[in-house]
């Protein structure tokens, strides 16, 4: 019990020292997620709102695709790009193995579909009307993805938000595909593995922390958009 | 002058169940009409697809006298209006509605400031033009539901049940904001209602659905039952008809019906006896609810009740001909 509050009072002490090194891989965490998040955000909310507006052939197909997606191992992502992007892969001449970008694809890979599948689910809860009364006022194709993603924005910025949360919180392709490199690839979720596995516990712990309150800073500001919703 | 619209072997289906059936309707430009029908007679899916936001089963559609076979162009979408029966007003104010409609249609952005006020000002909402849309009550919501669909100036104005779930005070404004639209007589305006007198006052014509498909009848004296050899059971009595068809529903205009104090001798097939069980007076006519077992509705003059000696509970006969009953 001495141990893990020596440790615990020990992380709370790296925390509000504002270490630096610890600090860094925070930043360096959220700055991975928040562009993952975006670059996911920007194609997933379009493509769910257009998937939902339309009805053809195949959509119950990439529906069942999406939901599979939704449930693969990260690290199963992380191999499959791990062997797109090292040297003797098909994009290993990009030399992205190793780097935030690949980082960046892998959780933006990982969230796209739990992003546009929040996206279809706010399109079809939403009010029964809109998408009529938009059509009848001129709406069309572009336009009215536009206008339907306006009139859901809450919603849509929920499934970003939950995206990042989910991003922030991956650790098995972020370790495959980054290499866990300090001060350039290492995120909280890697550097906590790594801080543990060397016994350096309290700064696993110090992070773990830190993760916890971005993820009820997460859960805060879905819950405030739950209620802004349409 | 071409027609406002052409309907030909139009059919729709629902769970696989015809809930539209109209094989020739022609609608004039610059006639207001009245759609009357009970629930499930095929109004809203009629108005659904007068503004192409459903496609028939099939059947096809000329608006203006050009077939629509896809999507609609930017300016034969502007020349339509649409007021849905439980108008949607998206977030924000009464009129930054009308402006994102205004957009929609292609209006510039400079003339959209004075022309959401012109339609705020003909719906009698002016003063509601900043209040944010989700705050309106149902009157006001039809009424700025109204002027975002009027504020592009279509020459189609479709209504869906303007007058449903609202009291007398917001139907009378909304029945004084389809005359003065009508009056202009430069807009097709087609609105729905349950209520025929309303319809009948309000509009240049009437169009009355029953089942999905139109009828010629006024929507009284309507009787369901099974038609067999010229003989139609409703189950209470039996009608004289002189159709052979097979048919689910008839109808006897209430004008066709001859009110007296004893049987006649005459040509008419159809002779009721009945207890005279309303009078009502409505537009300067007698009507008359009498009940033979069935509900009948005569229309008679005042001068008629005067002669006839009228009064609730009396027993009176009742006399049509079978030429008078429309088979459907």
């Amino acid at each position: 019990m001495s141990y893990f509050a020596d440790s615990l009072s020990a992380a709370t002490d790296l925390i509000l020292s504002f270490d630096q090194a610890l600090y860094e891989v925070v930043f360096n965490s959220i700055s991975i997620s928040l562009i993952a998040a975006l670059i996911a955000g920007i194609v997933a909310i379009p493509a769910g709102i257009v998937m939902a507006l339309n009805q053809f052939h195949g959509k119950q197909l990439i529906q069942h695709t999406l939901n599979t997606l939704m449930a693969m191992p990260t690290v199963l992502i992380g191999l499959l790009l791990y062997g797109l992007l090292s040297r003797l892969g098909p994009f290993g001449h990009l030399e992205l193995l190793y780097t935030p970008t690949a980082i960046i694809m892998a959780e933006a890979i990982l969230i796209f579909p739990i992003m546009m599948n929040l996206a279809i689910a706010a399109v079809t809860a939403a009010d029964p009307r809109l998408v009529p009364t938009l059509r009848s006022l001129g709406a069309k194709s572009t336009t009215l993805t536009i206008q339907v993603a306006k009139q859901t924005r809450f919603i849509m910025l929920a499934a970003v938000i939950t995206g990042f949360g989910r991003a922030i919180g991956e650790v098995g392709a972020a370790m495959m595909v980054g290499g866990n490199i300090e001060g350039y690839t290492r995120t909280m979720t890697t550097a906590i593995a790594l801080e543990t596995s060397k016994g350096e516990f309290e700064v696993g712990l110090a992070l773990g922390l830190l993760l916890l309150l971005i993820a009820f800073l997460v859960n805060f500001i879905l819950s405030c958009l739950q209620r802004e919703k349409v | 002058m071409t027609n406002a619209y052409q309907l030909d072997n139009i059919k729709v289906f629902y769970q696989q169940k015809c809930s539209l059936d109209l094989p020739h309707l022609t609608i004039a430009n610059h006639q207001c009409i009245a759609l009357l029908g009970d629930n499930g007679a095929g109004k809203s899916t009629l108005l659904n697809l007068l503004a192409f936001l459903n496609k028939p089963n099939q059947g096809q559609i000329q608006l203006a006298g050009q077939t629509i076979k896809s999507e609609l162009s930017p300016q034969q979408r502007r020349s339509i209006g649409y007021v849905n029966q439980q108008p949607f007003l998206l977030s924000g104010s009464v009129a930054s509605n009308i402006d994102l409609a205004l957009k929609l249609q292609g209006i510039p952005a400079s003339e959209r400031p004075q022309r959401t006020a012109n339609a705020l000002a003909r719906v009698n909402l002016s003063h509601l033009a900043k209040q944010t849309a989700t705050t309106l009550s149902g009157g006001e919501l039809k009424r700025a539901a109204i002027a975002r669909a009027i504020a592009h100036d279509p020459d189609i104005l479709l209504l869906d049940e303007p007058f449903s779930h609202l009291d007398q005070n917001h139907i009378h404004q909304l029945e004084t904001i389809i005359e003065q639209l009508a009056a202009q007589k430069d807009k097709t305006i087609i609105f729905s209602t349950h209520d025929r007198l309303q319809g009948a006052a309000l509009a240049d014509t009437t169009l009355n659905l029953i089942k999905g498909q139109i009828t010629k009848s006024p929507l009284l004296n309507v009787f369901h039952g099974q038609l067999d050899q010229h003989l139609f059971d409703t189950g209470n009595i039996t009608i004289h008809t002189t159709s052979q068809h097979q048919a689910s529903h008839i109808a006897i205009d209430p004008h066709e019906i001859i009110i007296s104090n004893e049987v006649l001798s005459s040509s008419m097939r159809n002779h009721f006896t009945g207890r005279l069980t309303a009078i009502a007076e409505e537009a300067g006519t007698i009507h008359l609810t009498i009940d033979c077992g069935e509900r009948f509705y005569a229309i008679i003059s005042p001068d008629a009740l005067a002669d006839l000696n009228l009064t609730i509970g009396k027993s009176i006969y009742l006399s049509f001909k079978s030429t008078a009953v429309s088979v459907f």
